[in-house]
């Protein structure tokens, strides 16, 4: 039954990453990064628990949950700001 | 990105447990899986988050230039010292059967010094690459 689990989200992690490598703009693919995160947690868990050490598996599950976030923030700050660096964007030149 | 309310506050939640997470990782790495290096890039991906979040003056305002590059020397120094201290002691580099009672206890303190030296290290490099790289523009 969790093999049945794992392939399908094998499967739709698939479908995120076709997504991630043809959206046509910038946006479906960060959506799509991030839909295949959190199919990879979801798919650490199931198989941590098919092969029977849940403890072990979750600890990675919980690390990928927390710094998949800040490649998600990255990524947007970069599309948006150019620089990662910055904490607004720059302002167009003053008229004189 | 500070003006953003979502971001701030889901970063003012998130930092604190990656570096609970990181400590966990650092300390239980005997028993499972983690070890110094993860636990060290953990620990930087907090910061670096703090840093993307509230910009690299921050990073600055809360740990200084200066402390993070003796901080990449402590922890090299932490490593190289436990190794050379059963040296003295008259057992071969590296040892860690001399530095407790028995061996038991001193393979458990030594990987303990050792891996500790390792998460400072990677912490302080990874924070250091960062702040480099991203407050190029502003230094």
């Amino acid at each position: 039954m969790l093999i049945l689990v794992v392939t399908v989200l094998l499967g739709t992690m698939g479908l995120a990453l076709i997504r991630a490598v043809r959206g046509p703009t910038v946006y479906d693919r960060i959506l799509a990064a991030n839909a295949f995160t959190t199919k990879t947690i979801v798919m650490v868990t199931t198989f941590g628990f098919m092969v029977g050490e849940p403890g072990l598996y979750l600890d990675i599950a919980l690390m990928y949950a927390l710094i998949g976030f800040i490649g998600t923030v990255a990524v947007l700050k970069v599309s948006e700001f150019g620089n990662l660096g910055q904490t607004r964007p720059e302002l167009p030149p003053k008229p004189k | 990105m500070r003006d953003n309310p979502v971001l701030r506050v889901v970063t003012k939640i998130i930092v604190p447990v990656i570096f609970l997470f990181a400590l966990y990782v650092q300390f239980h790495g005997d028993y499972g899986p983690g070890g110094g290096f993860q636990a060290g890039v953990i620990f930087a991906a907090g910061l670096i988050l703090y840093g993307l979040i509230f910009g690299t003056e921050s990073i600055r305002c809360l740990i200084s230039t200066r402390f993070l590059r003796a901080l990449i020397a402590a922890g090299l120094l932490l490593f190289a010292s436990v190794g050379f201290l059963p040296l003295l002691m008259g057992w071969n580099y590296l040892d860690y059967d001399a530095l407790g009672q028995n061996p038991l206890s001193g393979q458990h303190l030594g990987i303990f010094l050792v891996e500790l030296g390792v998460g400072i290290t990677v912490a302080a490099v990874m924070v250091t690459i960062f702040v480099a790289f991203a407050g190029r523009r502003d230094s």
